[in-house]
């Protein structure tokens, strides 16, 4: 591990710890200040790592609250990968860090045979002894992936392209998010190019201390963005984690790659459609008339953290007929595949419960929010369908299309 | 639709966030930039307005010292009319989510600060508190009083708080019981904190654990002093209905970081500025303030390795003092970090300090010079607020939340009102 963050920022001021929703609910976690910077002074000395470590979510609650701009869930992750690469890592935790790759080999495998072979009593059961819970909600697997289903659809010809990152998500589980954003795309006269060679963000790897897995996405992914900016194609993600580590992770954690490849912006979609709003290249404009309606809206944490604020809330709040509830109730608990880790579901469904609550007490028949995992865990948690805010737009919109609740 | 807001305000600490409230009160559009989050959210969480003269002599009330301010402290610029009103809506927000404050209202002449015991057995002057109503009197009166803490919280020892009070006159012909309820949690592997409590008393099992342990445990005490535990929330289910259980009285004492009374406080404003449609940009550096014929244009923000420019009619600035980034110091230069100002500070940075620890120390008190409209003379339409603002020493004269609400507050009407006034 060549990277190093100075600890020495920090003022103990413990503002990250009143804040972090891991603390909220379990003491096993010492919590961010001390796993981070104060526990780091000690792995300078190579001390052995304290084992709390492992609580923490990545959820960068830590960073979004320090007043001296300590990047504390950096420093914890960069402590679980060195730890990793000297002791290994569990089954588990692989099996969750690649999710990617076991779609890959599952491919030709028709999706409902996978779904069975997975989600299954008898392989949850397998799954729940190797470390992941059974009673986590392990999304399925759709039957074509989003990638080959946009190389199916004929997109008009328009004179404008984006580059669409669509995130492992989007890609393996919920294609239907990344067709609406095509459609978006489409409307503010954008074809939507998709390539290949895009691989997962890698931050399911970094999150479980798979380093240089994560540095090979890292690699393949900036060299697609650095052949497509050559071009002055912008790219575009829904997804606010994979936003976060290309122009976040990427620069902290694989420094060389920045170097390497130039910086590259993935920018966010919901704030790139605003921005056509501005132009005038995106009209709402509609002549379906549906009922008016409320949803309530979750900010995830890594959209948080980027310090764009919400553009997926104001996208939604220029609808006509819609009223938006902010949920404002912190995490939502999931933080990528902490919430599915057999020690951490109790955790999970606890930071979450406050939102639950609230998106129960709501009135909502729809909850909105852009990331596919907090999704996942809205709706198991809340027994309310979740959408990401574009798919909402599209079906208040679109004629052709509605949206099975 | 334009991305251009009315009022854009810079740090959402109190004085911040108080800010946003009045601003979005008045009807205007307002966004909310910040890096962090002030130090709102680890205090203590009790108002003081004012505790000491500028000669350290203790104030029965805050507003018998408002005669004796420098002409540049904020107070002085404001007046005590403002400064009540700033807190009468304070107090009136936080009980409509729940959280009641105590102390005298602003209007009660005969008012005076609340001597409220911190867990160093020290006594603080301090103007609202979040105590069970009853309690106030009985800090005075109290004849037989309970400290309470857990085994395993080794910042809270109920026989040296009791050592140390008892060293106060007021305190010294007291009968102190302590007790210390076994460690709630097993195999932690280091000390428990107030907040850790708190979180635990927020749960129906942290209620059920306490409530076989506490009942009853006051019922021959008049006053029971509490580590602030009783709940994170300004609506813990727990406050309302502790003292029934207890047998007496109660107040939580003030404790060092993490201080949970002001973590009760930050939900309150935020929930209350969310359900406003205030907008937040966290996690954002400010680069610098951007200024067009001789007014403030925009603040450009640089997050997650872009920087973006935020335009607005009318500006706060509310970023904190030298240790939250407000003030920049240099070697011989002070300049407030978003519109560049240079501060008037001596050449020689020996002299900005006293080499005497309790001393008077100018780096104390320096920050932006305003006139009465909290602006300074350079651009009309920026506001300041809270510890960016010099001409006052919060830590020497116990007045740092009273300067940030009231200041905050009145930043924020007054830069609504312009933006309003000059977009129709």
């Amino acid at each position: 591990m060549k990277v190093r963050i100075n600890p020495d920022k920090c003022i103990a001021c413990t503002t990250c710890v009143a804040n972090c929703p891991v603390s909220q609910v379990t003491v096993k976690y010492m919590g961010p200040r001390m796993i981070g910077p104060a526990y780091e002074r000690f792995r300078l000395l190579a001390i052995p790592e304290e084992e709390s470590l492992t609580y923490c979510s990545n959820c960068k609650n830590c960073d979004i609250t320090c007043p001296q701009g300590v990047p504390v869930s950096s420093i914890n992750m960069l402590a679980r990968a060195e730890h990793a690469s000297k002791f290994g890592s569990s089954l588990r935790d692989w099996v969750l860090a690649h999710g990617e790759l076991q779609a890959k080999l599952l491919q030709i495998i028709p999706a409902s045979l996978k779904n069975f072979g997975m989600l299954n009593p008898l392989t949850r059961y397998c799954l729940d002894r190797l470390g992941i819970d059974k009673r986590a909600p392990l999304p399925k697997f759709a039957p074509k992936t989003f990638r080959q289903m946009l190389r199916k659809i004929e997109q008009p010809k328009l004179s404008k392209k984006v580059v669409f990152f669509p995130g492992c998500f989007v890609d393996v589980y919920d294609p239907q998010t990344g067709l609406d954003m095509v459609w978006a795309f489409n409307r503010a006269g954008y074809n939507v190019e998709s390539p290949d060679s895009f691989e997962c963000c890698g931050l399911p790897m970094i999150a479980n201390g798979f380093w240089e897995d994560g540095r090979k996405r890292a690699r393949a992914n900036l060299k697609t963005l650095a052949e497509w900016r050559k071009q002055g194609i912008q790219a575009v993600t829904g997804c606010p984690s994979c936003a976060l580590v290309f122009r976040h992770d990427y620069p902290d954690y694989y420094p060389d790659m920045t170097e390497e490849y130039g910086m590259n912006m993935l920018d966010d979609a919901q704030d790139f459609l605003l921005g056509c709003l501005d132009s005038g290249e995106l009209n709402l404009d509609s002549n379906k008339t549906p009922e008016d309606v409320k949803y309530i809206y979750h900010a995830p944490c890594h959209l948080r953290a980027q310090g764009n604020g919400l553009p997926g809330l104001k996208l939604l709040r220029e609808l006509k007929g819609v009223k938006v509830e902010e949920a404002n109730a912190g995490c939502c608990g999931i933080s990528g595949s902490y919430g599915f880790k057999k020690e951490k579901y109790d955790i999970a469904q606890a930071i979450g419960a406050e939102l639950f609550e609230k998106v129960r007490d709501s009135g909502a028949r729809l909850a909105a929010c852009e990331c596919g995992t907090c999704r996942v865990q809205i709706q198991h948690g809340s027994g309310t369908k979740a959408l990401h805010p574009v798919s909402l737009m599209r079906q208040r919109l679109d004629p052709d299309y509605s949206i099975k609740e | 639709m334009s991305r251009k807001t009315d009022v854009l305000i810079a740090g959402n600490g109190l004085a911040g966030l108080m800010a946003g409230y009045a601003a979005a009160k008045k009807g205007a559009k307002v966004k909310i930039v910040s890096e962090g989050m002030g130090n709102l959210s680890i205090s203590p969480g009790c108002i003081d307005v004012l505790g000491y003269d500028a000669n350290g002599k203790r104030l029965e009330t805050p507003w018998d010292g408002f005669g004796q301010l420098n002409d540049e402290h904020p107070y002085a610029l404001l007046g005590a009319e403002k400064v009540k009103g700033a807190l009468t809506e304070f107090t009136s927000l936080l009980s409509s989510k729940g959280l009641a404050l105590t102390g005298a209202q602003p209007e009660d002449k005969s008012g005076t600060n609340i001597l409220q015991p911190t867990i160093m057995g020290t006594l603080k002057p301090t103007w609202l508190v979040q105590d069970e109503p009853g309690a106030i009197e009985q800090l005075e009166k109290a004849k037989r009083v309970l400290i309470i803490s857990m085994s395993g919280f080794r910042d809270c020892r109920p026989r040296f708080i009791a050592s140390q009070l008892a060293r106060y006159p007021a305190w010294q012909d007291r009968i102190y019981d302590t007790v210390v309820l076994p460690m709630p949690f097993s195999d932690l592997g280091r000390s428990i904190n107030a907040l850790d409590l708190a979180h635990f008393l927020d749960r129906a099992e942290g209620r059920d654990w306490l409530k076989s342990r506490h009942k009853g445990l006051g019922k021959n005490h008049d006053l029971a002093l509490l580590p602030p535990m009783l709940g994170a929330k300004p609506d813990s289910p727990i406050r309302s209905s502790f003292a029934a259980d207890l047998g007496c009285p109660w107040i939580e004492m003030l404790s060092v970081p993490p201080g949970v009374g002001g973590l009760r406080i930050r939900h309150a404003l935020v929930d209350t500025l969310v359900d406003m449609g205030v907008e937040f940009y966290e996690n954002a550096q400010i680069r610098e303030g951007i200024t067009k014929d001789g007014k403030a244009h925009s603040i450009r923000l640089h997050a997650s390795g872009r920087d973006m420019e935020h335009e607005a009619s009318t500006f706060v600035v509310a970023t904190g003092g030298i240790v939250g980034g407000g003030i920049l110091l240099g070697e011989g230069t002070a300049t407030e970090a978003v519109f560049g100002t240079a501060l008037t500070v001596p050449a020689d940075v020996d002299d900005w300090s006293d080499p005497g620890i309790f001393g008077k120390h100018l780096i104390s008190s320096l920050g932006m010079k305003v006139d009465k409209s909290l602006r300074a003379q350079s651009l009309d339409n920026v506001y300041y607020a809270g510890r960016t603002l010099g001409g006052y020493d919060y830590a020497a004269e116990k007045s740092g939340h009273g300067v940030a609400c009231a200041t905050g507050w009145h930043a924020g009407l007054l830069a609504a009102e312009q933006a309003l006034g000059g977009n129709q």
